[in-house]
This record gives C-alpha cells, structure tokens and sequence, in this order.
C-alpha cells in the first residue's frame, strides 16, 4: 500500500540515486564518448580538418551522430530536388562519419596481437577467479567459523601483509618467481593473483552471518566437513560470492605493472600491456587510448552482468526456526 | 601463542631457504665457449614502439635488424622483449634488482632509467673495448662525453636531443610580429614578441592567446635554458656547490616567472604540471592557445605530422651572457653485465651493427632524432627539414646536465621549489634558498 | 575440560595435548585453509619477511651491506616523510568515512527498490569502477584543466574566477580529495547491497509487526548486522588511501612542491628512481606499522560479536 507521502518519497530517492548515478557514470561515458569521437572530419565552416577529441570547450558527446543524421537529411532533400551529385556527396559524408568514428575501434583491431591478449587476460581472469572463489571461500568458511590454534594469527598475518606497499615487494616477488622458474609464463600472473588476500577477509565477513545452527544441524545429520560446505555454505554464501567474484575478475583484468615486468614474449602480454606497447613514447592519440580502455571494459560489464543477478534480496534461509 | 609464532616463522624460513637456495641463475643460455669458434647463444634485447611500417608495426625496425644479425651470426639467437616506453624504467629497475636484466637496453646513463649507482654496481659494462680511437671520432663529443663515467665509456649514443623554442608562425602573423632572423634573438626581443603575441581576439575582455607557456616537472628541462642565460647553472664546475642561488640565476628565474606574474603574457597554467595539456595547449589546432613554447626533438615532428602547425624553430634568447644557451640529452644502447667474454662480444658486435652510420641516418629520418654519429649527419637527413635542420644546428649550444651521482634527487629539490615560484607562492630567492639547503645534503655525501 | 578439583600438577601436564588434540581435531579446519596458505606463504608472506629484513640492509645488486637501523633513523629525520605522512594522513581521514558513508546510504537507497531499478542502479555505480584509475585519473586531470576542464567551466556560470585546481598548494591536495570522494565507492555499494540480500526478510517482517517504520528498521537491524562488511570496508580503504599512488604519479606528480606528496609515492621513487630499496623498505615498515596501528583501532571500533 503506497501512499502519496510514500511516493513522493520514491520519486525523491529516485531522483537523488539518479544525480549520483550521473555523477560516477560521467568518466566512464567520457571514456566511451571520446572512443567514438571524430577525429578528422572536414569541417565546412572552418574550412579545414577538425579533431573533436580535444576541442576546447570540449564536445559532450560524440559528433558524429549529429553530423550524421545532418547529411543524411541533406541527401533526402537533395534526392527529392533531383540533385544526384549533391545527395552522393552527402551519402558519402556519411559513410566517411562512420568510419572516422570507428577508427579507434578498427585501428585496434587491425593489430593481429590484440586478438591475442584479449584471450590471455581474459583466460587468465577466469582462471583467477575461479581459483580464489573456491580457495577463500574455504578459508574464509573456517577462519569465521571454526575454532582452531592459530587461528587469529593467521587471520592477522593476512591482514598485515595488505599493509605493505605492493611497490616494495615487487623485486623480492619478483626473484621468487625467478627461482620458482615461471619468469615470463602466466604462471607467474597467475600464482602470485591466487595468493591475494583481501577475498578470504571478504569471505571470512560475509559468512559470519551465516548461523551456526545450520552448520550444527548438518553435523547432527552426518555430513561430512566437505559436504557441509559445498551443500549448505556456498549457496548461502553466493552473494558475497558473486561480489567477490566480480571484484576479483576487475582486479586481475585491469592489472598492468606486474604483467609488464614479468613478461617479455609479446604473445604472452595480456591486454593492458599489450595496448601500451602501440603506445608512442611521448604523446599518445587519446581517442586511441580511450578506445583502448573501452574494449577493454567490455567482457567487465558483461562479467558484471552476469554475476550480478545473484545479489538477490532476501534469500531465504529455509529450515531454521526463528 | 609464542609457540604457534616461532612454528610459523620457521615454516616461512624454510620454504623461503628452499626456494631462495637456487642460485642466481643465468638468464641468457650460452653456448659453446670455445675460443676458436664463435659464440653461440640467446642475446636478449629490450627496445620501445618506434615508426610504423605498412602493417602498423611498431617494432619492424628491430625486428629486421634482428634478422639480419642472425643470419650474420650462426647459432645465435636474439629475443626482441617489446617494452612500453613509460613503463621501461620501472620494468629495468626490477630486473636489475632482481638480477635478470636484459643483456641490451635502450637506456643512457643519466638515472632515468640506469644511473652511475648502477655502474658504480658493476651492472653496465664497459664497452671502451667497442670501437678504435678513430671509429670514436666519428661521434659527438657531447654525445660521447654523457655515456662517459670515470673516464669509460658505459654506452654508445644514438641520438641527440636538444631543446628549441617552437613558434606559430600563423600567430606571429596574425600580430605582425617578425619571427628572430635565423632563430636568434635575445631576451628583450622575445619579451616585446610575447608582449604583442598576447591578445584577446574577439574583445570578450577574456585574453585567448598567450605568448608564451611551458611547464616544471622533476625529469623534464625545456624551461631550464632560460635559467641559464645570465650565466647561471644548478652546479659549479666541479660539482660541489648549489649555483641556482646565485644572482645570475635567481634573476633568471624570477625573470621567466614574472611573464605569468607581473606581465600576464604567459597563462595561468605556466609552470604547472600537465605536459601533454601544454603541449595541446600550442598544437591543436582546436586551442593555438599559446604562441611560443620550448620543447625538445619529438614535439618537432609532432608538429609536423600528427598536429600539423605553421612553426619555426629558434634559440632560446640570449641573456646577458650574450651566447644562446640550450639543454641536451643524449640516447643509445647500453649493455649490462655479462658473466661470459664470448658472448659480451657477440653483444658488443650487435650494438654495433645497430648503432652504424647507415641506422642512425635511418633512424634520424624516419624517427626524428638527431645521430650521434658525425658521418649520419654528413649525409644530410633533414635536407627537406628546415625545422629539424635548424634544431641540429643548436646542437652547438648544448649544455649537459651536471652528472651527479644524486642529480635525480637534487633535480626534485629544484624543481618542486621552482614550481612554488611559477605559481607565485614563492620568490625565486626564497626558493632556491629553501632547495639549497636540501642539494647541500646531497652534495655533501 | 578437566574438573576443577583436579591438582594443579595435573593440570599444568594436561594442558601440551589439549592443543595438539585440538589440532587434531580441526584438521578438517587446516585441510581448507591449506590451498590458500600454501600459495600466501610462497608468494606473499616471503616476499613481505624478506622486505622486512632488506630493510636492515643497503641493498647492493651483488650483495648487499648490513646496514641496522640506519635506513630507520634516515626515515625519521627526512623532513619528506613528513610532509608525505601529514598529507596522506588527511587525505585518508577525509576520504575513508566519507566514502564508507556515502556507499552505505546509497545501497540503502538502492536495495528497497524494484528489481529492475536496482539492477541499473547497482550497474551505474559499480561500472566505472571497471576503468583503471590510470584511465581515471587521465579523465579528472581534463576535469582539472585551468582552460576548459569540467570544474571551472561550473564556476564560470556562477561567475566564479578560474581555480588552478591541481597547481596552488592551497587546492591541490583538496582536489585529490574531492576527486577520491566523488568517484564513487562502487566495492562498497555492490557489498553492502549484497550483504542486505543476505538479511533474512523474517526479521523485517517480525519488526514490522512489532510497529516498526522504515527508518527504524533500517537503523536497528540492517546497520548493526551490515557491521562486517562495514568493517572490511573501512580497514580495506583506510589500508588502501594511505597508498594512494596512481593518482599522484598521473596528475601531479607530487607538486606543487610538496602539497600532495604521499607515503607511497615517496617509496616508489626511493626504490625506482633512487635505486635504495633498503631505505625504501624501511619507509614501508613505518608505513606498515602506521597502518597497523589505525587497523586495530578500528577493529576494536567496530567490533561485533564473534
């Protein structure tokens, strides 16, 4: 039953979300925008080439859409009033428009190695994720459940190691994985990835609300300590789950410093590297950049959507009497 | 707890023993030792994205050298690592503390990458065995001099770069205002340019030119030459004194500032920290916000190509030490420690065969750097290239920066109080007061 | 346990096998945390112990120099460290509950709402956190720009003047701030929201009976059960603004002078520029154990039942 105080109040939450949602999808509609933009279009005013990728005031969406629904209605009247030559030239226009607005695209892809790290980073996120979904669940499933020596020492230690500095234990990192001999293998993204520590804190929160008096319940029923995970844990669990999962594929996805040093066969580089690699040294096409760093938010988004459907609210907890 | 503490530590030891047991290993596999026959072997190569051939391939260049190498050289093997130019020092860095480095890099030994601490290591090797005293003659003294350490050479330079004063000559016209004949000109001059180079032009009251602009940045000098006109420079001869706050110097400084502060010839944003904003700030054709800026080599070309400008290239003005003034910097290829005589040869043979006067022309003019190499300049690569021809022509004028052990740390004292004076926090001698005190530190380990 | 009665002797001996017998007991417990153990001890826990004890050292390429605590008092007694701590320190004060907060109001905006709005809702404010924040930073030093960015175009509707946002030392570290806190804290939101997807409806419904309203029930039963997360996420972020770094490196490169210099930008270049890993270590163990310090002040803070 919603009342009119209630629907205003809808409409204000609504309406504020919505400001907000604005506000933090801004740099990632700029990142989509600019990979859009044109950048060599003839300008007929100013009679020259035009780049709107760094037009000052800049332009808040991609201009080729205007221009080219402009053409297109010009080559409509220009049919009509019998001029073929005008409306191919405006026809033209607008096959040039969109081609100009793909080119960040189309340059990319060109490149025969993108192909190539696209499936590296992505495998390798996957493999991550999986990893770490099932390792820090079980850790995390203990560390907040279970009773045991040495428990809180370990949780702590944990904890400690995500308070130093990643840049300090880079080289000594990097020298076991020289001397593990996985130096420019994924083995070396990989293992080190397995090792992150901030899922098995997530997880470790997250399954504190779980009652303890499924997990007795389980017991007095026989199951096995594995089972009682597998079967009643981690389906209570899939939210933080699913969270996890996503930050985790994000973290892998976008990792870039340690990639770089580890690995020295091109065909090994995931994504990110690769793409700096067609990067010049001094100043780099930003339309190109950003149209890097749309491909490379793709199969994120698609992750996230796909994850995301197991936020649901109020899972019921069956068989536990309040 | 204690016992869970001391169990724990000792696991860690263990596995760290194990694992920290396998030896430094040898990154590269060797070959054959024997004297008579020929190294054989993997050489491993670092190298940036240079110009793009027909296929977009950035690394083309490297990679045809690579085979013609090899099929000069039987049984040895040369990898190609393809490393991004802003990551290279970070990526080096690692390796070198990680004892894998690479067994060429396109580094010089300045410390933006690789600095004297290293060679001081022993992580660079010499390569005076490299060339005869007569091949050397073939390269710049100055280029030579900055791969020169404790009178060895640690590299052989590839290129120089210098920095230029870059004009729009499309601007210059619009104002009337005569660029310097032949590039030169001296400080007055370029002030009275600037003065009239500054304009509002569709009378809004908002000024939408400036005359001049650049930035301050620890690593980066295009606005250094105008601290040295006076006569002054960050360090004395021998290295063991702060010069900056000298009158010469101060003077200078507080000169080039006041084109912001006192003047309004130069925007808000001089002495900040955005390179490419500055940059796009003098070539977009979208901004032409500014009429002049120093640069150094690359923007050349850029302007030439990718943001195609009506420009000139000219001296910095002279003060009043009456000679025209400009900072250099020197690249090429540095080799790193080898365990093994036979195959430092073989790397020394192949940083050879890419450093020839043939490459460096090839690289002068497909890449846009000055050679290093006399010869490769003989042969005329920018003839069609008025404005690289002229910015070699500074190469003359080039001044090194100190090679001190600490000159990063000391640079980052300079340079941080120096942008307190171009945001007018602070007066040059208030600031270069307060960096004296933090390069006397330096200086004195 | 053992009776009480039972002689002290008697106790003192019994109490080595208890421990043992509660491994043994749990070693279901050791078997699951096995994996991940295995793998933090070889690629974490080793690279942090050696860390540590580099920091006694001058690191040198062909063995390095024993060095005690010389790295520490450098530490001490550079006037760098100081300006770098006093900025990181009120960027993470300002930062972390601002951000903590504003996720948590936002998912509770968020979750009462009809699938679909939430699914769009949860999709605008986790996305952009798919963008590195190289990519970002890029983005908001454009924003910054002095001539055309975002901010001073707002203020020029106001008839504001231009603001040099990223170079006075007066603005410049507040820019960093207002930066960190208007990107939006999307780890959080999506935790949060997932953790009230998790609140069993039986207790909303129990309070409602009870006469509860909205708020009510938002402020005695969500907020005191969302305290893990809330926890995690205010250690997580307090852990990782006192290393913040891209930011700086993309935009300012730590100036104007040293208005927004930071710990960890300050390590990065004693190990990357400098070449003195020894030192930068040491530098990371105080930062180590200045983190600490605020990490146990928060768990004892936000403690919740075990």
């Amino acid at each position: 039953m919603t009342s009119g105080i209630q629907k205003v109040n809808k409409l204000i939450i609504y309406v504020l979300l919505s400001v907000f949602a604005i506000v933090s999808l801004l740099p990632l509609y700029w990142v989509f925008s600019t990979s859009l933009q044109l950048s060599s279009y003839q300008d007929e005013e100013l009679e020259r080439q035009v780049s709107y990728v760094d037009s000052n005031p800049p332009k808040m969406y991609p201009v080729g859409i205007t221009e080219y629904f402009e053409h297109w209605g010009k080559a409509r009247d220009a049919e009509s009033a019998g001029d073929a030559e005008a409306a191919a030239y405006h026809r033209d226009v607008m096959d040039y428009i969109i081609e100009d607005t793909f080119s960040g695209f189309t340059t990319l892809f060109n490149k025969n190695n993108v192909g190539i790290w696209f499936f590296n980073s992505f495998y390798i996120a996957v493999v991550v994720t999986i990893g770490i979904l099932l390792f820090d669940s079980m850790a995390g499933y203990v560390l907040a459940k279970k009773r045991f020596p040495g428990r809180n020492l370990i949780f702590w230690s944990i904890i400690a190691t995500m308070m130093i500095p990643g840049q300090v234990t880079l080289v000594p990192l990097f020298i076991m994985v020289r001397n593990f001999g996985i130096m420019d293998t994924h083995w070396a993204l990989i293992f080190p990835d397995l090792a992150m520590v901030f899922g098995v804190f997530l997880m470790r929160q997250f399954m504190h609300s779980i009652p303890d008096e499924l997990i007795d319940a389980a017991k007095i029923d026989g199951a096995s300590e594995w089972k009682t995970y597998w079967k009643i844990i981690l389906p209570l669990a899939k939210p933080g789950l699913a969270a996890l999962g996503i930050f985790t594929f994000m973290n892998v996805w976008n990792s870039f410093l340690w990639p770089i040093i580890v690995l020295n066969d091109a065909d090994l580089y995931t994504l990110p590297v690769g793409l700096k690699t067609l990067q010049d040294a001094n100043l780099a096409s930003f339309k190109l950049l950003m149209s890097g760093a749309a491909i490379a938010s793709i199969p994120m988004i698609i992750v996230f959507m796909m994850f995301q459907r197991h936020f649901v609210k109020g899972l019921t907890l069956g068989g536990v009497k309040e | 707890m204690k016992k869970w503490l001391s169990l724990f530590l000792i696991s860690i030891l263990v596995v760290g023993l194990l694992a920290a047991c396998s030896k430094k290993e040898n990154t590269t596999k060797d070959g054959g030792e024997d004297s008579e026959k020929e190294w054989t072997g993997t050489i491993t190569v670092w190298d940036g994205p240079r110009w793009p051939d027909d296929k977009d391939n950035k690394f083309h260049w490297m990679e045809s050298k690579i085979k013609e190498f090899e099929a000069a050289h039987e049984g040895v093997k040369v990898d190609l690592v393809q490393v991004p130019w802003a990551e290279l020092p970070d990526k080096l860095g690692v390796s070198i503390a990680g004892q894998s480095w690479p067994d060429v890099a396109p580094v010089d030994i300045s410390g933006s990458a690789v600095s004297i601490d290293h060679i001081e290591q022993g992580v660079i090797e010499s390569v005076d065995d490299l060339f005869t005293e007569d091949e050397l003659k073939d390269f710049y003294e100055n280029a030579l001099d900055a791969y020169t350490f404790d009178g060895k050479l640690y590299g052989v330079p590839n290129s120089l770069t210098v920095h230029a004063m870059l004009l729009n000559l499309d601007l210059f016209e619009e104002r009337g205002v005569e660029p310097p004949a032949n590039g030169e000109w001296t400080w007055d001059e370029f002030f009275a340019a600037a003065e009239k180079l500054t304009f509002d032009r569709d009378n809004d009251g908002k000024t939408d030119v400036y005359g001049f602009s650049t930035y301050i940045l620890p690593g980066y000098y295009e606005a250094w030459p105008f601290f040295y006109i006076n006569g002054g420079s960050p360090l004395n001869e021998d290295m063991s004194k702060f010069t900056f706050t000298e009158p010469e110097a101060v003077e200078a400084i507080q000169q080039l500032a006041d084109l912001k502060l006192k003047h309004n010839v130069a925007p808000e944003t001089l002495g900040g920290q955005d390179v490419g904003g500055t940059f796009q700030a003098w070539a977009n054709e979208e901004q032409r916000t500014v009429a002049m800026q120093p640069w150094a080599t690359w923007a050349i070309s850029s302007a030439q190509t990718k943001y195609p400008t009506n420009f000139a290239v000219a001296n910095y003005p002279t003060g009043k030490s009456g000679e025209p003034v400009t900072i250099g910097g020197v690249g090429g290829w540095t080799m790193f420690h080898q365990e093994d005589e036979g195959k430092k040869e073989m790397v020394g043979e192949f940083i050879k065969f890419i450093s020839t006067t043939d490459e460096q022309f090839t690289m002068a003019t497909e890449y846009g750097i000055f050679p290093a190499r006399k010869s490769a300049a003989d042969m005329d690569p920018y003839k069609d290239n008025p404005e690289m021809k002229r910015a070699q022509e500074m190469s003359s004028q080039v001044v090194m920066l100190p090679r001190h052990p600490e000159w990063k740390k000391i640079d980052e004292a300079i340079q941080t109080e120096l942008q307190l004076v171009f945001n007018g926090e602070k007066t040059a001698e208030e600031a270069m007061k307060a960096a004296e005190k933090k390069v006397n530190e330096l200086l004195g380990e | 346990m053992k009776p009480v009665h039972q002689t002290a002797n008697a106790v003192v001996q019994t109490k080595k096998p208890t421990i043992w017998l509660q491994m043994k007991k749990n070693y279901s417990a050791y078997l699951f945390l096995l994996p991940k153990l295995i793998l933090f001890i070889a690629f974490i826990a080793i690279p942090v112990v050696w860390a540590f004890i580099i920091s006694f050292q001058e690191y040198k390429i062909f063995g390095s120099e024993w060095a005690g605590l010389d790295n520490y008092i450098k530490v001490f007694k550079s006037d760098a460290f100081y300006d770098a701590l006093g900025n990181t320190f009120l960027f993470t004060v300002v930062t972390v509950p601002f951000n903590v907060i504003s996720a948590l109001i936002i998912a509770s905006l968020i979750h009462p709402l009809g699938k679909l709005s939430q699914s769009f809702f949860r999709g605008a404010f986790y996305l952009p956190t798919v963008t590195s924040m190289v990519i970002v930073a890029m983005v908001w030093r454009w924003m910054y720009n002095y001539d055309f960015g975002l901010f001073n175009y707002v203020l020029g509707w106001f008839g504001i003047e231009p603001l040099n946002w990223l170079g006075q030392s007066s603005s410049a570290l507040w820019a960093l701030i207002i930066m960190q806190c208007l990107i939006p804290f999307g780890v959080g939101i999506i935790l949060y929201l997932a953790s009230m997807g998790s609140i069993s409806n039986t207790l909303y419904e129990a309070a409602t009976i009870d006469g509860a309203n909205s708020f009510q029930k938002w402020y005695r039963i969500t907020l005191p059960l969302l305290k893990p997360s809330t926890l995690y996420l205010v250690l997580l972020s307090t852990i990782g603004s006192f290393q913040v770094f891209t930011q700086i490196i993309m935009m300012t490169g730590g100036g104007p002078g040293t208005a927004t210099e930071t710990l960890v930008h300050l390590i990065y270049k004693t190990g990357f520029r400098d070449f003195e890993f020894g030192f930068a270590a040491a530098q990371s163990v105080v930062l180590f154990f200045i983190i600490l310090l605020f990490s146990i002040i928060q768990f004892r803070l936000l403690r919740y039942d075990d």
